[in-house]
């Protein structure tokens, strides 16, 4: 008997599909498994924050400034 | 200057003569120790030369075949492909120097390519045969699938998977567009069941449809492996419409989508820890040894140029892998690809199938891309832009420049270049992994 080429291709095309899917869906499981890991326990080290706070007498500075600034304002 | 030049055609001349005659005195005394295995040189009337010269000229050769002119596999060859088979073969290959050169089609393949099918084409030469230089490169790198190992190690040493990493359900995008491996490949065995034009095998049926993966070096390396009497046109036809992605897709992404669906944004992607990017390679390689250890030979040598790269040791190998040793082996493979043009081989009507082919290959992947992304939104969770499932077909990063540039279209504030990245590199590990399903179904 001779084997039809045309269904050969169609059990090709199920099983390639099929593997490919099947590959990368694992794959897809596998990473989400490995970053959820990842970043519950190795988390990236944070960059220390450099605190942004400004000191005090600075920032009685600014008041000063802004206050000023309001009140030129108003009057003209 | 012009006296010069006389005087030194006449000295050449004067040298040819007398080494003419030379030889004539010393015939005889070679032919008395005729122990020397060199033939005998026998004295030849100098119109007789000349004759002979004349038939060695190119254009002889091309007018009139010789009989005894074999191909580079020592196989008779009809006249056809001889004369203007050769011609024609040689001016396909200018048409090459021009798409590359004037229009910018993939040129770092392409022109080598197009150059070694000019010489591969030249009669009487030979270089494209087992002794030739071409046939030389051909068999140090190509038919035993070393050079497509070597690009896919450079390739890999090129590629960011951060954007998969940030959002890995994209990879379902890759994985749909390799449908067009397969819908292609019923499409050419029933094109050789049902049509009595196009002959095609199994096994040249999935080297043809291997095109639909829009990657060159698994394309090339499938090739070798099944069908390697198709390579030239197949990597020709695969390297022409990786450089065509931008006119073949936009069309089919408009058809399948709706206005929209084009303007979908989508989230923000996270950032990518370093540790994530090391581990990926190893993961996917194990999976891939796991699974399907055919596909090893592509994606181990992705992965460890990949790995090289995140390491972040080892700059200097990353940097050959990218650099040099890929530059070097696009030279060689483009080359050998280049020596498989010849007329022979090429001017056959299985070209102008594995053309059509092809580019329904291409089309299909594309649109499989894309329909999966419209499926993918059917389910909750954060919406998927349709347009990124083009860049599904591997083709990194031409078609993922495509989908940011159809959804710019539509919405000038919509950036998809990074989300269609991860569907781009799940597309190359798609490719290599179709190619390592059909190299395992002939085994």
């Amino acid at each position: 008997m001779e084997t039809n080429l045309v269904v050969e291709g169609v059990k090709f095309m199920f099983l390639g599909m099929g593997a490919v899917f099947l590959f990368l869906a694992l794959m897809i499981v596998m990473m989400n498994i490995m970053s959820y890991i990842i970043h519950r326990f190795f988390p990236e080290p944070q960059p220390i924050v450099k605190s942004t706070v400004v000191p005090e007498e600075d920032n009685r500075k600014i008041v000063a400034a802004i206050t000023a600034a309001i009140a030129h304002h108003r009057q003209g | 200057m012009k006296n010069s030049i006389i005087k030194l055609f006449a000295l050449f001349l004067l040298m040819g003569f007398g080494a003419l005659f030379a030889n004539e005195v010393q015939a005889p005394e070679v032919a008395a120790n005729s122990t020397h295995m060199e033939e005998t040189y026998k004295a030849q009337p100098f119109m007789d030369m000349i004759d002979g010269f004349l038939h060695s000229t190119g254009i002889s050769a091309l007018m009139e075949p010789r009989a005894d002119e074999m191909n580079a596999h020592g196989e008779p060859i009809s006249d056809f492909h001889k004369s203007w088979g050769r011609v024609i073969m040689i001016l396909i290959t200018f048409l090459l120097f021009y798409l590359a050169i004037a229009r910018g089609f993939e040129p770092l393949l392409l022109l080598p390519i197009g150059f070694g099918g000019l010489l591969a084409n030249i009669p009487l030469a030979g270089i494209g045969g087992d002794n030739g230089f071409l046939g030389i490169i051909y068999h140090m790198g190509l038919s035993n699938q070393l050079f497509p190992i070597l690009i896919f190690m450079g390739v890999g040493a090129m590629t960011d998977f951060g954007p998969l990493l940030s959002n890995p359900k994209t990879a379902l995008l890759g994985g749909a567009a390799q449908f067009g491996i397969f819908g292609t490949l019923v499409g050419a065995v029933a094109l050789a069941e049902y049509t009595p034009l196009f002959d095609f095998t199994l096994k040249q049926a999935s080297a043809i449809s291997i095109i639909g993966g829009a990657d060159g070096p698994t394309s090339i390396f499938i090739a070798t492996n099944l069908a390697p009497e198709l390579l030239g046109a197949i990597a020709v036809a695969s390297y022409s419409y990786m450089a065509m992605v931008p006119i073949i897709q936009p069309p089919i992404m408009k058809a399948l989508t709706t206005d929209a669906e084009r303007r979908i944004k989508m989230t923000t992607l996270r950032h990518v820890s370093r540790l994530e990017k090391l581990v990926f390679p190893i993961l996917v390689l194990v999976l891939a040894i796991l699974i399907l250890p055919d596909a090893t030979p592509l994606i181990g040598a992705f992965m460890f140029g990949n790995f090289l790269k995140e390491s972040g040791v080892v700059d200097r190998l990353s940097d050959t892998m990218q650099n040099a040793l890929i530059n070097i082996v696009t030279i060689f493979l483009g080359l050998a690809v280049g020596s498989k043009l010849a007329a022979d081989q090429f001017l056959v009507p299985d070209t102008l199938a594995i053309l059509l082919l092809g580019i329904v290959a291409f089309s299909v992947g594309t649109a499989a891309g894309v329909i999966m992304a419209k499926i993918m939104n059917l389910f909750p969770g954060h919406k998927v832009n349709p347009l990124i499932g083009s860049a599904g077909v591997s083709a990194v990063p031409m078609a993922a420049r495509v989908s940011n540039k159809v959804g710019m279209e539509y919405d000038r504030t919509n950036m998809l270049l990074m989300h269609a990245m991860g569907p781009n590199v799940a597309g190359v590990i798609g490719s290599a992994v179709a190619a390592g399903i059909l190299i395992s179904l002939f085994q």
